[in-house]
């Protein structure tokens, strides 16, 4: 409202004011979160002075700090305007920027042209782009038989890929499910999924041949002789003779199939025959690139005279060292392979595929952690100098089965302080004997994922002090206690002797490095990360007492830690209440009133957390407000009015702390605050309808009618009248209830002890008759006082609803449809397993008779847990499009934790205009060589040395939109951010980031953007708020799955903010359309393995573009509207 | 103006079928608006099964928990409907590509109410492997074999459901999304039966689901009955065809019949290529013989399931067997 009377009163004022002014005004308007006017203004105040160069570059670079593509024809027509004989220097801005753009725009004609003028102004240093796109490398090529697509299909890899990584994504298919361990023998079984590549390249290679010298299938009409051998090779024939009756049908079903799956257009065939015209298929073989040629690959084998896809298919030695070699950057690459024979290198192959991706051989010398102070001790511990480049690798891989070199990828991948302190020579000797122990094999690179993840989770999350010095949680004391005399028993013979003579940080680090090389869990690790992750958010850390505690817990209550991550504030004493609570809540007897009392506890603090976390309540309200709660539960709980006391005391407290007013209508103003601050009324609206939805699909009696009768039973007991019509609301709410579904057959029943309370939860509510209870005990006020116990059961059920509809995923199916999935939430889990206080995990799923799927365990992981059951009702638009299991939930959690409603139009704007600065800087440098290096460096601190190199060789071929495209938008914000600090203050984007930093400081700061556009990592960081850790991408980690891989990518978030920004679309929309546009993303990945980011990144830059071209066209239309009237 | 919304307002009703709305008023105020129209497809037979077909809208009586219903439209297999005005005479409905007759709301499209949209879903799972081509070849068979007022859309799925084709009436378009099915892993049939039940539910008229599967489910997080819960309220049939034995797996078998029953539909068993022609050519008679009718349920206080009867006036038709759905549960969406 403000930016449109700003808006209008600076429009009627365009002719008189100055382009400063003008200027002034529009800024101010950015700054009130209204750049839609502030274009409007410019644009006016251009098209009103079409001559003025100044008020035309004002517009443009407005435009392309908003990344609006229509900034390259205005900055044409500010060359125009200056003509030759303008200011030189602003003919050399305008047109070196207008140069810029082209490039981004993929026009390098357009550029070339810019650049000319911009030398014809007089400005030196600018080259002409080279033309061409980048080249994949010039390697010789092998044939596939037949389309790539075909052979992609049996192969699963995605079509999105360039052609040049084909025989990359075979190789790493074949690894991990080409073969299979031999019932027989110690050999290995070829998958049916390799049988079906092979068969098809048989029947492809027919084909092929009947294709003849044209390579193209022809069947000139239905009775022809071709139409019979194309149809035999395919396993098809035609029933019924020629003409509008014939269809094909399966003859030989394994060719038949082959053919189906791979895609042949038979349907496209069948039309042709039926209608008599001539078919033709293109059947020309796929060039595909192998690195080095075949002849180096095969050098020492027999088979020398084989198809090499044939070789590679049967031969899973040479597929991991093909692996290997494909990720590494082309100059290490060749280096190693010149350096090494084949055959020594490739019984190493599996260690050069796990831990080969940070090596990187700069002039000769290979690259290591820990800078010129660590060359010796890494000389030392190789047995080659780092000096020697690929005899360093050569030592490095084929030592002690990989262990080094799983250390030095982990040390590689870190920086700062963390890195210096373990790479320390005397400290990298000593870390390094831990992880490799005695004895060394089966070593880190032997299984089909990387074994010793927790090594690399504590060099990367490793808590550094401002001192240099790591942060241990309590002290070396707590540590050492937990390693003598553990309450479970040892965790190591050894380590507990030795843990008796700890005295220094480094005493438990050896430990922790020690222990990160075992197959089992590594407790003491993830003990460590817990409770040093709390540390990290406290203004003071926990006291050795509490850790100690925390530490002894952890194998019961350890998943519960990552609750207090959400309020810093809360006290040692709060944590230790919460301890007490949960274990006292743990010895109920009775299971439906313990199953009642927990999911009640659980539930309110779940939504304290979700409260704490949207700062619904203020910081200094957190601590009481959960200690409250607690104490609501601490004391005994012996019956159903105890916990719906608690229940009823506790939601009461929350919404007391949080400001709600006496007399509100408690279930509104719950939603209310959990939908976020009401900055956009409709949105706002949108989220509270949207948990509505949810409630009213789980037939949820509200929390006010809960209240209102159990206040009603109390004035009841005081002597009032019974009030029928609330009775008849419970009564008409509890006939919507289905009826509990069997959850098992009675073989399944008797594989598992699960859901018998669940169903007992149900169906006391089914039964609740409160009408008759009140009836029974009229004039009895006492009793009429206790009916609210039952009340309790439907309390329960509505308080865990409320963070179910708040974590709803989009494109949830379960949550409206199975109107007892809340009501279902088994507290309890399968008998014997003790599920109450670990994470949320979904049970139940795919048993044909069953009750359907449910979550079972605390709340805590109820995100993930939701968005993982909901996962499989996204629709892929492709066929094939792999939907891998943990990056989906992780990336729903993503777009649905984290809230927009507090972020501002400058945040946003902060973030576009860093992502699109470093697009610039990119672009800029194709054609200003001068600049590369310094961005290649920073870009190097988080890109593997293979994607560093292919931007470095874009940018060289000019391909400067191939250069900004391979660079991933968390990448792009930190090197924009980076390079800002240093960039040319000349720079309109410079200036635009400078003017932020000064006018909203608080608001820009590493700390506020972070917690705007992070991410929530409760596997990597223990947290649920949203945080920008900056960190590499991980590799698939065993033991977690591809979880941690999936909470480093951080580039989804930023790229929205940077979207939004460039849309001039509100904050508080975010909350809606972040999840929508995230079903999309997810709805379109088209990917080949685990770690195909690109496709990500494909499918991520895919839906923005669709977002841009609808956002643009409504506003064109709306222009065009305007002007017609 | 006032009359395009009306009619634009009743259109969305159809394309709902018994959808119902919620309206937000000021200071949030929560207000339901119910206006349900429900289509109801069945099939009469005689005591052998034989399908009686020629009956008239007058010799049924619909019935919803004993309240007799004035019924809308009328039609019989594949034809056209009629309008049934208030003095039991009929008409044929005039429909216009601009906004449909003009008193029974029905959806603005010419067509929506002629044919029936036939979503075929196609299990690629791993326990379809063996037969997979061969099913293809059943369902390029049934698909050809439709009349040529039907609709038709391919779903496969696996673990993910995949929209091969989507609703055509040109058949070669739906062979061809068919022929490019690509087969998957685990077998999430109750999710994909879901999926596939709303995206049916969004297209005006009369509808069907054929599901083609093996049978067993080992990825679904939805449950068979909730699945059929959502088919009765939209009223939209389920015939499965099972390529197993019947007593091979009576758990999944169970469910097929359930399924099947309690939506009009029918289930059946067809491990050959033979017996699935069979089950097609079955599933395409009942489509060309079953009697669809449309109707805005009359005043009843039961927000429930309410239980729906039809009832055949004549004496003689006292004999007869009617198959439908047995009732709905009328939905507040948001």
């Amino acid at each position: 409202m403000k930016g449109s009377v700003l808006l209008s009163v600076a429009v009627l004022l365009v002719p008189v004011l100055s382009a400063t002014e003008t200027a002034d005004r529009a800024m101010q308007l950015v700054s009130a979160g209204d750049a839609a006017s502030a274009r409007s203004l410019l644009a006016q105040a251009a098209r009103a002075n079409p001559a003025d160069p100044v008020r035309l570059r004002e517009y443009a670079e407005f435009l392309e700090r908003f990344g609006d593509p229509e900034a390259r024809t205005v900055y044409r027509r500010v060359l125009d305007a200056l003509g030759s004989g303008g200011d030189a220097a602003t003919r050399q801005a305008a047109a070196e920027r207008l140069a810029v753009l082209e490039l981004l725009a993929g026009d390098s004609a357009g550029a070339a042209k810019a650049v000319s003028e911009y030398r014809a102004a007089g400005g030196a240093g600018l080259n002409e782009p080279p033309s061409g796109p980048v080249s994949s490398g010039g390697h010789p090529t092998v044939e596939i038989p037949g389309p790539l697509r075909s052979f992609s299909r049996m192969a699963a890899i995605s079509r999105a890929g360039h052609v040049s990584d084909v025989l990359g994504a075979v190789a790493r298919n074949v690894v991990t499910n080409g073969y299979q361990a031999s019932h027989s023998n110690d050999a290995l079984d070829q998958t049916e999924y390799l049988k079906l590549v092979i068969r098809y390249l048989a029947q492809a290679r027919e084909l092929e041949k009947l294709a003849g010298e044209s390579k193209m299938l022809r069947v000139p009409g239905c009775e022809s002789a071709e139409a019979g051998e194309l149809l035999r090779i395919l396993g098809f024939r035609m029933r019924g003779g020629c003409g509008a009756e014939v269809v094909l049908e399966t003859v030989n079903a394994s060719r038949a199939f082959l053919t189906t799956d791979s895609g042949f257009p038979v349907a496209d065939l069948e039309q042709a025959l039926r209608t008599n015209r001539p078919f033709e298929y293109d059947f020309r073989p796929t060039e595909v690139p192998v690195l080095y040629g075949p002849d180096y690959w095969t050098s020492d084998r027999k088979d020398k005279g084989e198809p090499f896809i044939d070789i590679l298919l049967s031969d899973p030695s040479l597929c991991r060292l093909y692996l290997g070699f494909s990720k590494l950057d082309p100059d290490t690459a060749t280096a190693l392979k010149d350096g090494i024979p084949v055959a020594r290198i490739r019984a190493f192959a599996h260690v050069l595929d796990f831990f080969g991706g940070m090596f990187e051989i700069r002039n000769g010398k290979a690259m290591y952690p820990g800078g010129a102070r660590a060359a010796g001790v890494w000389a030392d511990l190789v047995g080659a100098h780092p000096d020697k480049g690929a005899e360093f690798y050569e030592k490095l891989l084929s030592k002690d089965d990989g262990w080094l070199a799983s250390l030095y990828d982990a040390l590689m991948r870190i920086e700062g302080p963390a890195q210096a302190y373990l790479t320390d020579p005397d400290r990298l000797k000593r870390f390094y004997t831990a992880v490799r122990g005695r004895i060394t094999s089966p070593g880190p690179a032997r299984p089909v994922f990387r074994s010793n993840t927790d090594m690399m989770l504590l060099t990367t999350r490793l808590h550094m002090l401002p001192n240099g010095q790591p942060h241990i949680p309590g002290s070396v004391q707590v540590w050492r206690n937990l390693f003598v005399s553990h309450p479970h028993g040892k965790y190591d013979g050894k380590l507990t002797k030795l843990a008796q003579g700890w005295k220094e940080p480094d005493d438990v680090l050896e430990a922790l490095f020690a222990l990160s090389r075992k197959a089992v869990e590594n407790e003491p690790l993830k003990i460590f990360m817990a409770v040093s992750d709390l540390d990290r958010r406290r203004k003071q850390p926990l006291a050795d007492a509490t850790v100690d505690r925390l530490a002894r817990e952890y194998r019961i209550f350890g998943q519960q830690y990552v609750i207090f991550n959400d309020a810093p504030a809360v006290r040692d004493e709060t944590i230790i209440q919460f301890l007490d609570t949960a274990q006292s809540l743990s010895k109920i007897r009775n299971q439906n009133l313990r199953s009642d009392a927990i999911g009640t506890m659980q539930a309110l603090v779940s939504l304290w957390q979700i409260l704490s976390r949207q700062g619904a309540l203020p910081e200094e309200k957190t601590d009481t407000a959960l200690s409250g709660i607690l104490s609501e539960f601490s004391t005994k709980v012996s019956n159903s009015r105890d916990v719906f006391d608690g229940g009823r005391n506790g939601i009461k407290l929350l919404l007391t702390a949080a400001g709600a007013e006496q007399g509100t209508d408690p279930q509104a103003r719950l939603l209310d605050l959990l939908a976020g601050s009401p900055g956009d009324a409709e949105s706002h609206g949108r989220l509270v309808q949207q948990m509505n939805r949810v409630l009213e699909s789980q037939r949820m009696v509200s929390l006010t009618l809960i209240l209102e009768l159990a206040d009603h039973l109390e004035s009841v007991a005081g002597g009032q009248e019974m009030n029928n019509a609330l009775l008849t609301r419970l009564a008409s709410r509890v006939a919507e209830i289905s009826l509990p579904r069997a959850p098992l057959t009675s073989a399944e029943k008797n594989a598992y002890a699960f859901g018998y309370w669940t169903e007992k939860h149900i169906d006391e509510q089914r039964k609740t008759n409160l009408r008759a209870v009140v009836e029974r005990a009229r004039g009895d006020a006492e009793k009429l006082r206790e009916a609210r116990g039952l009340l309790a059961p439907f309390l329960r059920d509505i308080l865990v609803a409320y963070s179910y509809a708040y974590y709803a995923p989009p494109g949830a199916q379960i949550l409206y449809t199975n109107p007892l999935f809340v009501r279902g939430h088994d507290f309890l889990g399968v008998q014997g397993a003790n599920q109450t206080w670990r994470q949320t995990e979904t049970f139940g799923s795919g048993w044909p008779a069953n009750a359907g799927g449910r979550l079972l365990g605390s709340l805590t992981g109820l995100p993930y847990a939701l968005a993982d059951a909901e996962q499989n009702f996204l629709i892929p638009t492709e066929t094939q499009a792999l939907i891998w299991g943990d990056l989906v939930p992780q990336m729903m959690l993503s777009a649905k934790l984290p809230r927009w409603s507090g972020v501002s139009g400058v945040q946003l704007h902060w973030v576009g205009l860093h992502l699109r600065y470093a697009r610039h800087l990119l672009a800029k440098a194709a054609i200003h060589p001068a600049m590369r290096q310094a961005l290649l460096e920073t870009l190097s601190s988080k890109a593997p040395p293979r994607r560093t190199h292919f931007v470095a060789r874009a940018l060289e071929s000019g391909d400067a939109a191939a250069a900004a495209d391979a660079v991933l938008p968390a990448e792009l914000y930190l090197l924009g951010l980076k390079m800002a600090s240093t960039g040319d203050a000349g720079d309109p984007f410079v200036t635009a980031i400078r003017q932020l930093a000064a006018s909203s400081a608080p608001a820009v700061t590493e700390a506020a953007i972070s917690r705007a556009f992070g991410t929530p990592k409760p596997t990597l960081a223990n947290s649920y708020q949203p945080e920008l850790l900056n960190l590499r991408t991980f590799p698939t980690l065993m033991g977690y799955s591809s979880r941690i891989m999936a909470e480093s990518w951080e580039s989804n978030t930023l790229y929205w903010a940077a979207l939004a920004d460039e849309l001039h679309i509100r904050p508080s929309q975010l909350n809606l359309l972040i999840p929508e546009w995230t079903q999309q993303v997810v709805e379109r990945i088209f990917a080949s393995h685990l770690e195909d980011w690109p496709a990500l990144l494909y499918s991520l830059r895919t839906v923005g573009d669709d977002v841009r071209a609808k956002t643009r066209q409504t506003l064109s239309a709306s222009l065009a509207g305007s002007a017609d009237r | 103006m006032k009359r395009w919304l009306h009619w634009k307002f009743l259109s969305a009703l159809a394309v709902l079928g018994a959808g119902s709305f919620l309206l937000w008023a000021q200071e949030d105020a929560v207000f339901r608006v119910k206006v349900d129209m429900v289509v109801l497809s069945f099939a009469v037979t005689d005591n052998k099964g034989r399908y009686i077909t020629g009956l008239k809208p007058s010799d049924f009586r619909v019935l919803e928990d004993g309240i007799v219903q004035k019924i809308s439209t009328f039609a019989e297999g594949n034809r056209p409907p009629v309008e049934i005005l208030d003095n039991g005479t009929v008409r044929p409905m005039v429909l216009t590509e601009d906004g449909g007759d003009g008193k029974t709301g029905v959806e603005s499209r010419a067509d929506a109410f002629v044919g029936t949209s036939v979503f075929v879903l196609f299990d690629t799972s791993n326990f379809m492997y063996r037969g997979f081509v061969y099913a293809e070849d059943a369902i390029a068979d049934f698909v050809r074999g439709l009349d040529r007022a039907d609709s038709v859309a391919v779903y496969t799925f696996s673990r993910n459901l995949s929209r091969a084709s989507l609703l055509t009436k040109d058949r070669n378009d739906a062979i061809r999304g068919l022929r490019q099915a690509v087969a998957g892993d685990d077998t999430a049939l109750y999710n994909g039966l879901l999926l596939t039940l709303r995206d049916a539910a969004k297209v005006p008229g009369r509808k069907v689901v054929i599901v083609f599967s093996n049978g067993p489910d080992n990825a679904s997080m939805i449950a068979p009955d909730d699945v059929r819960a959502v088919a009765e309220d939209e009223g939209i049939p389920i015939y499965v065809i099972s390529t197993n034995e019947v007593n091979r797996d009576p758990i999944s078998s169970n469910v097929f019949r359930r399924l099947a029953t309690r939506t009009g539909g029918k289930a059946y068993w067809a491990k050959t290529w033979q017996k699935q022609v069979e089950a097609f050519e079955s599933i395409r008679e009942d489509l060309g013989n079953s009697y669809t009718v449309t109707y805005y349920p009359k005043a009843n206080p039961n927000d429930g399931f309410r239980k729906i009867s039809i009832e055949i006036a004549s004496d003689v038709g006292k004999k007869y067997r009617i198959r439908s759905r047995p009732g709905y549960r009328p939905r507040t969406s948001f």
